[in-house]
Formats: structure tokens, C-alpha cells, sequence
């Protein structure tokens, strides 16, 4: 098979990882930190080292600022409803995923206000001044993607932050498509809440994710429970990484992330991304030749854009295009990918797209089969 | 005299308080705190007011201070 899926989640995961994940199940058996024997505090070590390790790869304030979350759509509802209240209001952006936008328009049925920003692909001054105008008096927050996982169209979030913090308002970001390929600094970006997935550009096993905050003692709990602390106290605790962690961790998916994060630091972030984005923009070059091939974005540059690419086969159903992929062992996302927005903002809604998103293991050889392939469908 | 205690926030506060103090050369060991309110806690042998003020210089939550047979 060759797989294409990677903006869903990345396969396969590094060799280290899935030795990691076998490891925790047989070494690290105990519940994390919930009792003083051997086993659970070593258990409890394992999952500390995951939290350093994301909190120096992201450059948090420390690890006590991660906490692990089944995935982004979790540590986004987290920051979305745990800081929104009636009589808010939100900017977000035009091309978001319904890990966002999903969310949004619950709270907007409460009485919280959302204002939708444009993007402007290859403008980032546009795109800043767009959310300028956007903010209102009682904008409580900014939320939106980095990058879109259907266009790869990135948004400069680090002066959108520093747009943000000059009116006081904290910024989220959805690192969903972009952690680990793209930077993702919080000392030097200023952003407020890292809402990132475990499984995808970080290697990381399913039900992994990541809020990562300094300021989670704010946010309202959508869920409470079993900490392993202070359990005598009725109340949630208000401090980091508890506030956000009830009930048993997933031992052997945070073991396997620890793995994928330091997989993607020893192989570079930097060179992962020069290596997807070559086959992207190779893959766009190759396509925009083809005549029955409808593409929706400029030539993906690497200022702008993240490594996915999603197009058409003429009038052909997205979702016929992916199914006879599939019939020659290619594996692609069809549809609308949980993101009507984006669809929305490139006429694509009716159509949806075939969309591509190369990996660190993705060969050329993969993208010119894909590309022969497509002349025989097209 | 029983063994000192520092009572820290969590787990995780235990384990940061720990790394910190052995790069300072002080050393202590994660504990639970005896009792029944699942507290964790720093058993640090020597030096423990020294350890208490370095831990709470580097941000690590500390939220009291015990030992084995009763609260200080």
C-alpha cells in the first residue's frame, strides 16, 4: 500500500515507537502516580519524561504545562468551553477544521459571538489585518488553525498572537497538521494554548494529544475526577497538569509519543518538512501539467504552506477519485475532511477533494505512481 | 526526629522538584505523604529548608511541609 492519509494520521509509526508502546505495556503496568509502589512511580517517570519532552520541543514554560489529552479536538474543547462565556466573542478563521468550528457554533447557541476572519494566502499582512478588524471590545479569544489540513494554507499565528496580546486577548492555536513538521515555538510566538494531536506529524500512537498552557489554573473543567492528589478536597484542582488530567492516562500512548517526539527531533523537523514539501510541490508541478486535474491554491511555498495538497479529477466525485486510488493500493482522504470552511472558502463544498499528505517515509517512486495512476483514472 | 517531608502539588511537581534539587547537588526522593489525602512529596534527608526555598524559587508548587509521624 501506499499511504497518502498521513494528514489523518501518520503511518507507520517509527520502529521506536511501537517498541514503546510494547515496552509500557509490559514495564509500566501500574497506574501512573496514583499509588507510592515501584511500579506506578515508575510508570509515573515515564509519563514526566513525555511531559519534558513536549515541553522542550515546543519551548513551554515547563512540563507541568502539558497535559495529555485524547487528541486536538479534545485540548481544543478544553480551551474553547473551559474559557468562552455568554456574551463573549471569538475570532476565529475562514478555514477551519470542526475541531474548531464544531465547538464555536455550540457556544454561539449559548450566547458567545464568533467573527470569522479571511485568510489570504501568500499575504500575511491581509490575513493579520483581517483579524485586526475582526476584534471587538469583549473578544475573549482568538482560536485558529496554523495550518489548513486541507489546503496546507498556513497562518502566520505568531503575529497574530502578538496582534492578540497588543488588545490583551490570548490566542489558541490547532497545531492538528502542524506540529512537528512546522515550528512551533511558545517562548518566541507568545501563543496562550497549544492544542496539539499526538498521532500525527509527531509519530505518536492514536489517542494521543496535548494541551499545552501556562495558564490552565483559568480555564473552567469540562471533566473532573480522579487525580491521584489531594483527594480529600471536593474541588478540582486548580493547578497544571491535573486540572486537565482525570482518570487513568494512556500509559502506553504517552510512552509511544515520548518516542515519536524525540523520532522527529533526531531526524529534524526542518529536514522532515524540506523532505514533504519537495514531494508536495513535485506532486503539484506534476499535476498542474494534467489536464483533467483541478488544483485550488497556488504552488505550495514553503513560507505559506504546510505539506498537503488536495485537488480534483475533473467533475469526478471526490470520494470515486479516493475509492479507485484505493482499488490500485493508494490511500488518500475524499471528502470534506471535518472541514467545511475550507472547503467553503475554495468552492470545493459540493465536490470535497482528494487530498495528499506525504511523510518522513514517503518516497518520489510513491508520488509518481500516484501521479501515473491519476492519468489512467483521469 | 522523623524524616522531613516537603509536601508538593503533584506528582508531576514532585518529579521536576526532584530533577532540580539533584542539579543542585541536594538529594531527595518522591514519596507519598503518609496519611490518606494522596499527597505526594519530597523526602530530602539534609539540607531541607534550602531545598524548600530552591524548589519554591523554581516555581514548583509547595504546599507544605511534614514528616513521618507528624506535621511540622
Amino acid at each position: 500500500m501506499i499511504y497518502l492519509d498521513n494528514a489523518a494520521t501518520t503511518y507507520p509509526k517509527p520502529e521506536p515507537v511501537r517498541r514503546a508502546v510494547a515496552a509500557a505495556l509490559q514495564q509500566y503496568g501500574a497506574n501512573p502516580g496514583r499509588a507510592g509502589h515501584d511500579m506506578s512511580m515508575a510508570a509515573a517517570e515515564e509519563i514526566y519524561r513525555c511531559r519534558t519532552a513536549a515541553a522542550e520541543f515546543f519551548r513551554a514554560p515547563g512540563p507541568e504545562c502539558v497535559a495529555f489529552t485524547l487528541n486536538c479536538t479534545h485540548a481544543l474543547n478544553y480551551v474553547l468551553k473551559g474559557l468562552l462565556k455568554p456574551g463573549d466573542h471569538a475570532v476565529t478563521s475562514c478555514l477551519e477544521h470542526n475541531a474548531v468550528a464544531r465547538p464555536l457554533y455550540a457556544l454561539s447557541k449559548g450566547g458567545v459571538e464568533v467573527t470569522e476572519a479571511r485568510v489570504f494566502p501568500g499575504d500575511n499582512d491581509a490575513t493579520v489585518d483581517s483579524f485586526r478588524r475582526a476584534i471587538r471590545p469583549n473578544t475573549r479569544l482568538i482560536v485558529c488553525t496554523h495550518a489548513s489540513n486541507v489546503w496546507g494554507i498556513r497562518l502566520p499565528v505568531e503575529r497574530i498572537a502578538a496582534l492578540g496580546h497588543e488588545y490583551r486577548i490570548p490566542i489558541a492555536v490547532d497545531c492538528a497538521q502542524s506540529a512537528g513538521v512546522l515550528p512551533v515555538d511558545m517562548a518566541d510566538s507568545g501563543i496562550d494554548y497549544l492544542c496539539i494531536a499526538g498521532h500525527k506529524g509527531l509519530y505518536g500512537p492514536m489517542g494521543t494529544g496535548l494541551l499545552i498552557t501556562a495558564q490552565g489554573g483559568g480555564l473552567a473543567t469540562l471533566v473532573e475526577g480522579g487525580t491521584g492528589t489531594n483527594s480529600a478536597e471536593p474541588e478540582q484542582p486548580l493547578s497544571m497538569p491535573d486540572r486537565m488530567e482525570s482518570g487513568t492516562q494512556n500509559m502506553p500512548g504517552i510512552a509511544g509519543l515520548r518516542a515519536g517526539i524525540e523520532f522527529v527531533r533526531s531526524h529534524g523537523a526542518d529536514r522532515i518538512f524540506r523532505h514533504e514539501i519537495g514531494l508536495v510541490q513535485e506532486l503539484y508541478r506534476r499535476l498542474a501539467a494534467m489536464k483533467s486535474i483541478r488544483l485550488y491554491t497556488e504552488e505550495p511555498d514553503p513560507r505559506y504552506f504546510a505539506p498537503v495538497l488536495s485537488f480534483n479529477v475533473g467533475d469526478l466525485p471526490s470520494e470515486e477519485v479516493g475509492r479507485k486510488l484505493n482499488g490500485y493500493g493508494i490511500a488518500v482522504r475524499a471528502g470534506l475532511h471535518c472541514a467545511p470552511a475550507a472547503h467553503r472558502f475554495c468552492g470545493t463544498l459540493r465536490q470535497g477533494a482528494v487530498r495528499i499528505c506525504p511523510s518522513v517515509f514517503t518516497r518520489r517512486e510513491e508520488i509518481g505512481r500516484l501521479v501515473q495512476v491519476l492519468s489512467a483514472i483521469g | 526526629m522523623g524524616k522531613p517531608l516537603i509536601i508538593v502539588g503533584s506528582v508531576t511537581y514532585a518529579i521536576k522538584g526532584r530533577n532540580i534539587l539533584a542539579r543542585m547537588g541536594i538529594r531527595s526522593y518522591v514519596e507519598r505523604v503518609p496519611g490518606g489525602n494522596c499527597q505526594t512529596c519530597l523526602y530530602v534527608p539534609e539540607h531541607t529548608d534550602e531545598a524548600e526555598d530552591i524548589l519554591l524559587r523554581y516555581g514548583v508548587r509547595v504546599t507544605g511541609r511534614t514528616e513521618r509521624g507528624g506535621t511540622l
